[in-house]
């Protein structure tokens, strides 16, 4: 009898052949078309920020985990997903040394100092990418043309000192809300942004690559739907509010949707499940937020693009939501606890 | 009649929210049909066999005992006695291990060689025009009390307590559970098959006792042949105005007993209550044909039918054990374990009790041994894609809980001996089905952990 081999452990026996890896992986998957965008349009840049973003966030975890006398935990790939992400939302022109900092900030400071995976409050790579915003303002707000656009064509830019940059159409966006005018400059270019023909951040151009990704990750339910379309929905009113009131100070709602780092966020950053809510409830509280602190920022606030506090605010709210948004069982409440 | 009229819906449209789909895996033996199987040498006999107070032997060490003789009862009302299975002499009355109380006591009896006929299943004596009128509601009681009879499909409550008329739970709908949502196990389903008359004999007795005006038995839409053996019995016996066959959704764990009556009837089972309390009581298949025996025939719950399955046995089927034998005899009767086998499972993969022990009885609650290899447990060459990280909080735990709880917030809360938030967490709605580790990516044991805080609550409150 091969008893020796018998082993025991708790109920169930089996499991779903899924794992943490498989679900990083389905993201990585995911974000490849904006990645393919990004690298259409803006060529080398975009290879060599991704690149780099993804090595020194995997070096920066290998590290950490080294320091901390950790198991390795580079197999879940998470730190791969943090770098991709890190890199897509960087403007294509940042310098690699400013990436690797960036990088290194968002896993040894956004994630590893907390315990590694799952443990994070923030999503570390918009730590990263704030850290990187404080510290080369300049370098973080200076667009690079896609390398698909025309030389010959007119800039549209606000700041064309340098010949290579243009402004993003929310910084069009924020110029119109400033001198009350102007905003159907930016209206125009609807079709631009959806095929990502534009400047902005690596992968937040394209609208078009976004949506497929984020659709990938709906059909494949690694993510669920309520965050997107709660921020998507409440952002849309947001915008639709103020553009009935004046149309040319304020773009409209699709523009806002598909500029900026609306879509990259939305599909990819706030649903990040280790900083969003686990109750469906929740999650409906959590992406409404989002989309509405997107829009005061963008709107009221001072920053033509918010994403990335929108998604750090909510985070730092996400145990509040959780608590708050507390399951009922199936059978209702026990009369006698 | 009404049943000319009745449609069999080809797919279940009932069901709950949450559960999973784990892979069915019937097809090791499904086909087998219920053989008899010989008892060995001795058996053991556990004293606590089901829910309630644990049985006082009634024979001495010594005693000479015949099939079917009482060798274990309480006086207490929730309880139930156990009989001997074979003829024989008491050897022993002592402790054995048991799957889920540890060792606990038992009688153990000495086979006699020669004069121990082989028990045959009892189907072949119920006939379609069986009518329940022959016997009173006292008589019934008394004869499933007598015969020991606790409910088959796993949890193991003494059935009379079930199907007694209670003045102040009225029950009005009895559901006879043939779903067996638990991936692997088919003894219900070949029971549906074969045993149908006594299947339908029970449910008429249980009718009558309990004073239920409708019975819906539950079938699964996996089992399109269960549906139609039951639904042609139904067609062809007499008397069964108000029984009819209910297809529900193939999921897990639509059998459970709270899923199911939500699943049919659209009703929760308050938490922390149980179904007499909304007027439902659930009977398992098996039960029902045991109570046709043990009212009918006046033959005590000595055998069941258990199904040996699974990757790492070498010859599957559907057993017609006796009570008493130990894993190790049953096992070898079909052949051994395979060379990969690396679990053996008391019932299904979901909620079974893994053994290292392999003398164990098979126990009234018992419905299958399932033998896993490598493969399905998820060790060995796919150990690198199941390591276990931390949670990452995607809350696929909480999709999968069919009770609508927080898996993944009550294990941590355990984990961390913080009872208290595991309680506000609802830990003590959990029923332990095993759907959020199931579908946890993380591979995190949450059924595990949840189950241990249970213990720790519930030992704290005795303390």
């Amino acid at each position: 009898m091969p008893d020796s081999n018998i082993t025991v452990s708790s109920a169930p026996h089996i499991s779903r052949p899924l794992s943490t890896r498989k679900i990083m992986i389905d993201v990585i998957i995911g974000l490849m078309p904006a990645m393919a965008a990004a690298g259409y349009y803006f060529r080398i840049y975009a290879v060599i920020l991704i690149a780099v973003c993804v090595v020194s966030a995997v070096v920066t975890e290998w590290l950490c985990n080294l320091i901390r006398k950790k198991p390795n935990s580079l197999g879940d790939f998470s730190a791969v997903v943090t770098g991709i992400i890190l890199a897509l939302s960087l403007p294509p022109g940042l310098p690699a040394w400013a990436a690797i900092i960036g990088s290194s900030f968002a896993i040894a400071i956004g994630k590893m100092v907390f315990g590694g995976l799952g443990a994070n409050i923030f999503n570390p790579a918009m730590v990263g990418r704030t850290f990187l915003t404080a510290c080369f303002g300049v370098l973080m707000t200076t667009w690079m043309v896609p390398a698909t656009v025309d030389p010959a064509m007119p800039k549209i830019a606000a700041d064309n000192t340098l010949p290579i940059t243009q402004a993003t159409p929310l910084a069009f966006s924020k110029q119109a809300i400033k001198t009350a005018s102007g905003a159907d400059v930016a209206n125009k270019q609807l079709k631009a942004t959806f095929t990502g023909q534009v400047g902005g951040c690596l992968g937040e151009t394209s609208a078009m690559a976004l949506l497929a990704g984020g659709l990938y990750l709906f059909i494949r339910r690694t993510i669920s739907i309520h965050i997107p379309l709660a921020a998507l929905v409440s952002a849309f009113a947001f915008a639709a509010v103020f553009n009935l009131i004046n149309p040319d100070v304020y773009i409209s709602p699709l523009m806002h949707l598909t500029s900026g780092a609306m879509l990259l966020g939305v599909f990819f950053i706030a649903t990040d499940p280790v900083t969003a809510p686990l109750t469906m409830r929740g999650m409906w509280i959590f992406g409404i937020g989002v989309g509405l602190i997107i829009m005061l920022i963008r709107i009221v606030g001072e920053y033509p693009e918010g994403v990335m506090y929108a998604v750090l605010l909510m985070n730092a709210v996400t145990p509040l939501i959780d608590r708050l948004c507390k399951r009922v069982p199936a059978g209702g409440r026990p009369s006698v606890s | 009649m009404t049943l000319t009229n009745m449609r069999i819906t080809p797919k279940g449209r009932f069901t709950f929210r949450g559960g999973v789909h784990p892979p069915e895996s019937k097809t090791f033996s499904q086909q087998g049909e219920i053989q008899p199987v010989p008892a060995g040498k001795q058996v053991s006999i556990m004293l606590c066999q089901h829910i309630g107070a644990v049985c006082q032997p009634t024979v001495k060490k010594n005693d000479a005992v015949q099939a079917g003789q009482k060798i274990g009862d309480s006086d207490a009302f929730v309880s139930a006695p156990v009989h001997s299975p074979v003829n024989g002499k008491v050897k022993e009355i002592g402790l054995r291990s048991h799957s889920v109380l540890g060792r606990s006591p038992a009688v153990v009896i000495e086979a006699d060689a020669e004069n121990n006929p082989l028990k045959q299943p009892t189907f072949g004596r119920f006939t379609n025009d069986f009518d329940a009128d022959g016997f009173s509601i006292e008589q019934i009681c008394s004869a499933v009390r007598d015969a020991g009879l606790v409910g088959m499909g796993g949890a193991g409550f003494p059935t009379r307590v079930k199907i007694e008329p209670n003045p102040r739970l009225p029950k009005k709908t009895m559901i006879i559970n043939g779903c067996e949502c638990e991936p692997y196990i088919t003894c219900d389903y070949r029971i549906m098959l074969e045993w149908t008359n006594q299947i339908i004999a029970g449910i008429k007795l249980a009718k009558k006792t309990s004073g239920c005006s409708e019975v819906l038995i539950a079938i699964e839409d996996n089992k399109p042949k269960a549906i139609e053996v039951m639904n042609s019995a139904l067609e062809s016996c007499t008397n069964t105005d108000g029984i009819k066959v209910v297809c529900v959704k193939t999921k897990y764990p639509q059998g459970g007993e709270r899923q199911l009556i939500k699943a049919i009837l659209g009703k929760n089972v308050p938490t922390g209550g149980i179904p007499p309390a909304i007027g439902v009581v659930v009977l398992n298949v098996a039960t029902t044909a045991a109570i046709a025996e043990a009212v009918v025939l006046n033959q005590p719950l000595t055998h069941r039918v258990v199904t040996v399955t699974g990757e790492g046995i070498n010859r599957t089927g559907n057993y017609y054990v006796p009570i008493g034998m130990t894993v190790e005899e049953l096992v070898n009767h079909c052949g051994g374990l395979a060379e990969d086998a690396i679990r053996v499972v008391l019932g299904g993969p979901m909620m079974g009790i893994a053994v290292a022990d392999l003398t164990k009885p098979v126990t009234k609650t018992t419905g299958a041994i399932t033998v896993l290899t490598e493969k399905q447990v998820g060790w060995g060459k796919l150990a690198e894609h199941r390591n276990r990280t931390a949670c990452i909080h995607c809350g696929r735990c909480l999709q999968a809980c069919p009770e609508h709880l927080n898996p993944t917030i009550i294990a941590h809360a355990v984990r961390k001996n913080l009872l208290d938030k595991a309680k506000d967490y609802y830990i003590n709605a959990c029923i332990e089905c095993g759907c959020c580790s199931y579908a946890c990516p993380a591979n995190i044991e949450l059924t595990g952990h949840i189950k241990t805080g249970k213990i720790l609550l519930a030992k704290r409150k005795n303390d």
